[in-house]
């Protein structure tokens, strides 16, 4: 898929490859559903709005 | 020292937003030529900390790869739509990120620019840490910041500047002393020069580099 036809506010693919947890600087998963960017290690889902992807704890949705 | 908490700043920044291409754009224009040339000596993937709207983006060659990360979510929104309006296919990520607690891995960059951010943090130095563990062996830490007079003319026009200083969320008796203490304590970044900029001197670019990997 190019720039152009990705639809807008997805996530550039390159992103996955730059961007780690802040807090535990593991991996992240990106889940395309819901516009998230999942670490399992902090249990802590960031949210991407509008193609950003937005890396603070207090903003990131808790998981169990 | 009163440090200044993230919620001021990012209040400070909301309501810097309308006028913050203005001042940032012409005001401090020499400032940003003069860090994009030193980042552009080093060149490859670059960080640029406190990107705010992206009103630097544009001017950075396109060989270069950009990544932007600012407090500001609402900046970042207007840096998403210049990257657009540009086409600036070399910048590779907008980022919402806190300056002490950078969400990439070590050694993921070249260069790191930081214009105006350091004074402005809650904790200067996590950051500077941060910045120092995400440079690349033999890479380069550039800042931009208003450093203090410790006395003199500067001095005095300092402290008048002191209240503008304090709204824009910039600490306003941020010392020299205090990047060198930090510098003395990390036996793998070095001073690699220290130059006064206009407007009038009162900031200074800093140059730190990171020892190659031996």
């Amino acid at each position: 898929m190019t720039d152009t036809d990705r639809p807008a506010g997805s996530l550039d693919p390159k992103l996955l490859e730059i961007l780690v947890c802040p807090i535990t600087k593991g991996p992240l998963e990106y889940d395309a559903a819901r516009q998230e960017l999942i670490s399992r290690a902090a249990k802590l889902a960031y949210p991407i709005r509008d193609g950003i992807p937005i890396m603070l704890p207090e903003e990131a949705r808790k998981l169990d | 020292m009163g440090d200044i908490d993230k919620a001021t700043v990012t209040k400070a920044y909301a309501r810097w937003a309308p006028v913050y291409d203005l001042v940032f754009g012409r005001v401090f224009e020499q400032g940003r030529k003069s860090s994009i040339a030193a980042a552009e000596r080093i060149g490859g993937r670059i960080l640029e900390v406190g990107v705010g709207t992206g009103i630097s983006l544009p001017d950075y060659s396109r060989k270069n790869r950009l990544v932007g990360i600012d407090i500001s979510e609402p900046m970042l929104r207007k840096a998403k739509e210049r990257v657009a309006q540009f086409n600036l296919t070399n910048v590779e990520a907008l980022s919402v990120m806190d300056v002490s607690h950078l969400g990439f891995p070590d050694n993921s960059f070249d260069v790191v620019v930081a214009q105006y951010v350091i004074t402005a943090v809650p904790d200067p130095e996590a950051a500077l840490a941060e910045f120092a563990r995400v440079l690349k062996p033999g890479g380069e830490m550039i800042l931009v910041n208003h450093i203090s007079a410790e006395s003199g003319p500067r001095r005095a026009f300092e402290l008048g500047f002191a209240p503008i200083a304090r709204r824009l969320g910039w600490r306003p008796e941020f010392e020299w002393a205090r990047l060198q203490r930090w510098i003395d304590s990390r036996p793998d970044m070095r001073v690699i020069d220290r130059t006064p900029m206009p407007p009038l001197g009162h900031f200074s670019m800093i140059r730190f580099g990171k020892a190659a990997r031996a």
